[in-house]
């Protein structure tokens, strides 16, 4: 018995142990930086998964041209199918197991909620969530630094448009009913009440429904001119689809996570083109001829030659370049504290996503925003330039 | 409020709903099991319409008739390689095979045709609208839905009154033994039976992907709608199952027209409520099994 007590402590011992190397990684070591992210790669919103694997392009270039500063970078994915308790399983896994140094993006308010807290707690980086929702930036967390503009400014920032410049009187809103639509609700009222105007009618959708008749009847039955979306792909595309099958035909306006418009043209049958839908947007147009968008598009169809390139998979470009803009600038002394610092100095830095400035006590995102509209090909017409909310509380 | 809007919608959404419930209670008046992959396995027929369709540029009645003949293929297959096996099953072990089978047929058509939203069109289209009665607009498509609900439910009705099949498969789900001894192949009922609710399934997925979008998730939500039309119907009851359609879908828009956050819990409160007053549904007989 006495033997067995031993040999059980011994291999105790050497598991406690094993774990705690493990545990202890700092994230790189003289070959190696490792960075990870979630995402839906299957799953019902799996279409997002793409963020994560164009992260990876741009991690693969770097590699390409030699890594940094001698290390290469090792990038993890892990697949949470949009469930918050996975997320949770796979951000414990690379921290703890695989040891990252940091992570970016990660798709969705739900499954970033549930893993902030942790990634705080184990003084991770985080860069660039997928979500404007404002309980990633309020109160401020000093390893997290943002990208999405807050769904408020966002919302702001459209009504703004729609009354200024497109003189519409009735304006309804078409929104999920979470964290997405609810904060965008708040930033069109307060708008809106500048003008002393209200929503016609605010109809909630919840993300799976797939018969959105009664709301699109109750939209019209309030005879609103213009609707702002704030829903996924899916549930835009089915709304729009009902309101033509009813000679219903509003101006529709839809939060810049709608910008692919290529896939919102197929998916509608040519109708987002047809009826001129706009969206915010906080990146240039992912089809432009800017240098580093013909750079991407050269090594995506070289390394990822099975991917399309849409603005989710262009988005996990967007959220990785700041950070590896950052460990360029940190050099060879690589550790959490020196890449946060760096982080914390970024100043109107642009990739191919919004111009960027960050301070050691304020991580918020970008406050601009443009407005597009889809044309006759479902190419982006920019229909007003970069614009502030200049209503923003925080 | 646009009445007949939502009257015509919710009544063209609840066929749809009514639809779906036939694939579910087909197989479950045969065998008593509940097919939670039926949702799935229209979903994948309908992605192999979607492949002959645009990836091999064949025209749409071919591209039907093939996913037909493949649902069947796969109704038989799922029955024949999943739940015949299963040695001396529970019903519920059966349920959790075919909980099994979803997830398999999700995750291979994920693999197979990507995870990204895809445009399905059928002849018949949803922007193309007519309105006899002012304020009572039918799209070709709800048209197109009445017409194949109407065609399906008068084929199932003379199928399993006047039938020798439709007589045996009746027999089997009563008592399964008794049924072998008076010489009914019951294996072949159960594969007829998943054959026919693939078929059916399939017939109706096509129809709602026409009008919504097509992608390996999304049939979730509206299998979900359509069990409970089932149960509100009455899962012995085939008209039931198409009234419990169309009472959910009118619940729906109506209710949801009024009270649009309460949209997605309304139907399934009324739901609840009819149980407790008729558990069998509104339209099935209370049958109890003697042993």
């Amino acid at each position: 018995m006495k033997k067995v007590f031993i040999g059980f402590m011994i291999i105790s011992a050497v598991l406690l142990t094993t774990m705690l190397v493990y545990a202890a990684k700092p994230g790189f070591d003289d070959q190696e930086i490792r960075i990870g992210q979630w995402g839906p790669q299957t799953g019902p919103a799996a279409p997002w998964g793409s963020v994560a694997r164009g992260s990876k392009l741009l991690f693969d270039i770097v590699n390409e041209e030699g890594g940094i500063h001698g290390r290469k970078i090792r990038y993890f994915i892990r697949d949470d199918q949009y469930n918050p308790s996975q997320t949770m399983a796979g951000v414990r896994d690379l921290v703890d197991r695989q040891g990252v140094l940091a992570f970016v993006g990660g798709v969705g308010t739900a499954p970033g909620v549930a893993v902030q807290r942790y990634l705080q707690q184990n003084k991770i980086i985080w860069v660039g969530v997928c979500t404007g929702a404002k309980s990633f930036h309020v109160p401020h967390n000093p390893y997290l630094w943002n990208m999405w503009p807050a769904y408020d400014d966002d919302a702001s920032v459209i009504a703004k448009f729609l009354v200024e410049k497109k003189k519409f009187k009735k304006i309804g809103m078409l929104y999920q009913n979470d964290d997405y639509g609810l904060d965008s609700m708040a930033g069109a009222k307060i708008r809106l009440k500048k003008y002393n105007m209200e929503l016609v009618a605010a109809v909630p959708v919840e993300p799976i429904e797939r018969d959105l008749t009664s709301q699109v009847a109750r939209l019209k039955s309030a005879g609103a001119e213009a609707i702002i979306g704030y829903v996924a792909p899916t549930q835009a595309a089915i709304a729009l689809r009902n309101a033509v099958s009813v000679g219903f035909h509003p101006q529709w306006i839809h939060s810049y996570n709608l910008t692919d418009y290529v896939l919102m043209n197929t998916i509608t049958d040519g109708l987002w083109a047809k009826e001129g839908v706009m969206t915010s947007a906080f990146t240039e147009d992912i089809f432009a001829n800017t240098p580093l968008q013909v750079k991407y598009r050269a090594a995506a169809k070289r390394l990822a030659p099975t991917e399309r390139w849409g603005i989710f998979y262009a988005a996990g470009i967007i959220v990785a370049e700041p950070l590896v803009y950052a460990l360029k600038k940190v050099g060879r002394n690589l550790s959490t504290e020196a890449l946060k610092n760096e982080l914390d100095k970024v100043t109107n830095f642009q990739g191919i996503g919004p111009k960027l400035t960050w301070r050691a006590d304020n991580h918020r995102p970008p406050r601009a925003l443009r407005i597009w509209q889809s044309g006759p090909k479902a190419e982006v017409i920019v229909l007003q330039d970069w614009t502030e909310n200049e209503l923003s509380t925080y | 409020m646009p009445f007949g809007q939502l009257l015509i919608d919710g009544l063209a959404m609840g066929a749809c709903y009514g639809l779906f419930g036939l694939a579910v209670v087909i197989i479950y008046k045969t065998s008593e099991v509940l097919n939670f992959a039926a949702g799935e396995m229209a979903m994948f027929s309908t992605f192999v319409a979607f492949h002959v369709l645009v990836i091999y540029g064949c025209p749409f009645w071919l591209a039907f008739i093939v996913a037909l003949v493949f649902a069947a293929i796969l109704g038989v297959a799922i029955e024949y390689f999943f739940l015949r096996p299963a040695k001396n099953p529970t019903l519920i072990g059966l349920i959790v095979i075919t909980i099994g089978a979803q997830m398999l047929l999700m995750g291979l058509a994920s693999w197979k045709w990507g995870a990204e939203q895809k445009q399905f069109s059928i002849p018949v289209s949803y922007k193309v609208t007519y309105e006899p009665i002012p304020g009572f607009i039918i799209s070709e498509w709800a048209a197109a839905v009445f017409i194949v609900a109407a065609v399906i439910m008068t084929f199932l009705y003379f199928f399993f009154q006047h039938t020798k099949l439709g007589t045996a498969m009746r027999a089997t789900q009563q008592n399964k033994h008794a049924a072998k001894i008076m010489g009914i192949k019951t294996d072949r009922v159960f594969a007829f039976a998943w054959a026919f609710s693939s078929v059916i399934g399939v017939t109706a997925a096509m129809l709602l992907s026409a009008k919504t979008i097509l992608d390996p998730g999304f049939m979730m939500e509206p299998f979900l709608r359509a069990f409970a039309a089932a149960v509100l119907g009455g899962l012995m009851s085939i008209p039931g199952v198409l009234i419990g359609g169309f009472i959910m879908g009118l619940i729906e828009n109506f209710f949801g027209y009024v009270w649009p956050a309460w949209k997605p819990i309304t139907a399934f409160v009324v739901i609840v409520l009819v149980l407790c007053v008729r558990p069998s549904g509104l339209f099935a007989k209370h049958y109890v099994k003697k042993v």
